[in-house]
């Protein structure tokens, strides 16, 4: 049976002036699976993510990861090096002066030998095809290209556990799927994944399982990802499908709808 | 939703100002945009372009081109005699010619702080800060003036040791302008501060130089955006007094942007390891070429002080 990475048991958190962001959330996430968590914009995806990072920590109920309860004084170099964060704007992340030392970043602070930095951001730029950047300023790539150094940064600390935030936004077709197919290769490999979208399609192409928030934030649903897809009346709870109307050719019909994701219908006028 | 849902005033004539008064004021909101404009992308193109690496001082180690170079520019103070500090100018702009540093970039600082430093020390070209043989006179007085303890001259001149004094700190600043755009221009960002780093700068201040660089530009762009949103929703120009709130208002926002991202920059650091101590990658050995060039620097200031000391 696959170790327990993180627990998570009625965890509560609000920024200083707001409401609740998470209310009362409990799961528990495994080494090696592939969660998606799902929810419609300020549903809290964001803030679990970085919980789940150790950058904040819970207010109520607690997180444990690999069996040690995550606190502020408790976050050692190990968790680092087991655990990493995508962010969603890669701007935020991609904070160095060139593409080589961004991806040299996180190695050389989690205390690694010269040699095997190089040796790192070497293989991690090979990995990704993007040597030809190695010496370029973060400021000058494109929105793709960023995204590929940004996960790159968190390829090359080697963590078996990756958070990824939104991490197909902004991304145009190809690279889209570029990233589908490097996702599901990292965890065929024994990477655990947990990524927080709101795009089912996107969420069906990379996860096995779901963990869907609703808009009052609390945990709506744990399970497949099919059986959440097939939900149809939870997604509209959760924001996640609406119903609207919409012409094809001189046919206008309404049904709920599923972004990016095929669905039965029947014309009403 | 359909057509209905709109309310009546969406369609109803717009109010506001005719339409003269509108183009002159949107007239004027155009030229501060461009200015502002300008501001960004000369700001911008400054700090993106690409340095010119491609060349003999390019392929000079980061840490050697800054002792060298900066050892010229603590050389001026040495160099009292026009004679030396124009050789030293001219020595300057043969090495950024070398170099293909595209001169119109030059020539843009040359006309901009020689004039700032001209606008500076004008006073002393003056007999009243530097007294000497007159050259010019250029304010007579009727009666002695005196101020407290301290009485005018007759006449306020422009003396020969004045113009001295003026023309020394000009060329001096020309030289030290000119030699840190070279220093700036035939080095990346990154290996610059990279090169501070490894001559000494404290980690934190060169991750600070690093960050700031990296996120200035951005923040530029950001700006230009606030500006070109309200723009794009602006049908005539209200007052001075709500034109400097709305600036004000803008700066609060970009200073709440520049807040936000600050914490997840620090985040994202933090999520890779970061402790509060930064480490990099250790010195590369500096090689015969880069010592020759610190070397060659030395030799020349040596020189030149001999020059001006008149042993030479």
């Amino acid at each position: 049976m696959s170790r327990t990475i993180f627990d998570v048991e009625n965890l509560t958190y609000s920024y200083p002036g707001t409401g609740k962001v998470l209310n009362g959330i409990s799961f528990t996430i495994s080494e090696g699976e592939s969660v998606v968590v799902l929810g419609a914009n300020a549903s809290g995806k964001s803030t679990l993510l970085k919980l789940l990072d150790g950058l904040c920590f819970a207010e109520i109920g607690r997180v444990e990861a690999f069996g040690e309860t995550l606190l502020e004084n408790s976050i050692n170099k190990q968790f680092r090096k087991n655990v990493g964060l995508l962010f969603q704007n890669p701007d935020a992340q991609l904070f160095c002066t060139s593409v080589e030392e961004e991806v040299a970043f996180g190695p050389l602070q989690l205390g690694m030998s010269e040699s095997e930095v190089e040796r790192r951001v070497a293989d991690t730029l090979s990995m990704l095809g993007i040597e030809h950047l190695r010496e370029r300023p973060p400021q000058s790539l494109s929105g793709g290209e960023k995204k590929k150094v940004a996960l790159a940064s968190i390829i090359s600390c080697g963590q078996k556990v990756i958070l990824l935030d939104e991490p197909n936004a902004g991304l145009d077709p190809r690279t889209l799927q570029w990233l589908v197919e490097f996702l599901r290769m990292l965890n065929k490999s024994g990477v655990t994944l947990i990524a927080a979208t709101h795009n089912l399609s996107f969420a069906a192409d990379i996860a096995d399982r779901a963990l869907i928030l609703s808009e009052d934030h609390r945990l709506v649903y744990d399970g497949t990802i099919d059986g959440a897809l097939s939900d149809l009346e939870l997604l509209l709870s959760v924001n996640l499908a609406h119903a609207h109307s919409h012409r094809h050719g001189g046919i206008v019909h309404e049904h709920p709808h599923l972004h990016e994701v095929a669905h039965d219908h029947e014309h009403v006028e | 939703m359909n057509a209905e849902s709109l309310p009546e005033w969406y369609f109803a004539d717009k109010e506001g100002g005719t339409e003269a008064e509108s183009g002159r004021m949107l007239a004027a909101a155009s030229y501060v945009r461009k200015t502002l404009a300008g501001i960004g992308r000369a700001l911008a193109n400054e700090l993106c372009s690409p340095a010119c690496t491609v060349s003999w001082l390019g392929s000079v180690e980061a840490r050697a081109k800054i002792l060298g170079l900066v050892l010229l520019v603590f050389g001026t103070t040495f160099v009292h005699g026009l004679v030396p500090l124009s050789a030293l100018f001219a020595s300057a702009v043969v090495m950024a010619w070398s170099i293909r540093l595209p001169m119109r970039r030059l020539a843009r600082v040359w006309i901009g702080v020689p004039l700032f430093s001209l606008g500076i020390i004008l006073p002393a070209v003056t007999n009243l800060v530097t007294p000497g043989r007159d050259v010019l006179t250029l304010w007579r007085f009727d009666h002695t003036i005196e101020i407290w303890s301290w009485s005018l001259p007759e006449a306020i001149t422009v003396t020969r040791e004045g113009l001295f004094v003026a023309g020394r700190f000009v060329l001096r600043t020309l030289d030290c302008v000119t030699l840190v755009y070279i220093l700036a221009a035939s080095t990346d960002a990154s290996v610059l501060i990279d090169g501070l780093r490894r001559l000494g700068l404290p980690e934190i201040f060169g991750m600070v130089l690093a960050v700031a660089h990296r996120y200035i530009v951005l923040m530029l762009r950001a700006a230009e955006e606030i500006y070109l949103a309200k723009l794009s929703r602006t049908i005539a120009v209200g007052s001075l007094q709500k034109e400097q709130r709305w600036a004000a208002a803008g700066m609060g926002m970009l200073f709440r942007r520049t807040h936000y991202l600050a914490e997840e920059v620090t985040d994202a650091m933090v999520s890779r390891g970061y402790d509060g101590e930064l480490r990099i990658r250790s010195k590369p050995p500096i090689k015969l070429k880069d010592a020759a060039f610190v070397l060659g620097a030395v030799l020349f200031m040596v020189a030149l002080v001999a020059l001006d000391r008149g042993i030479l």
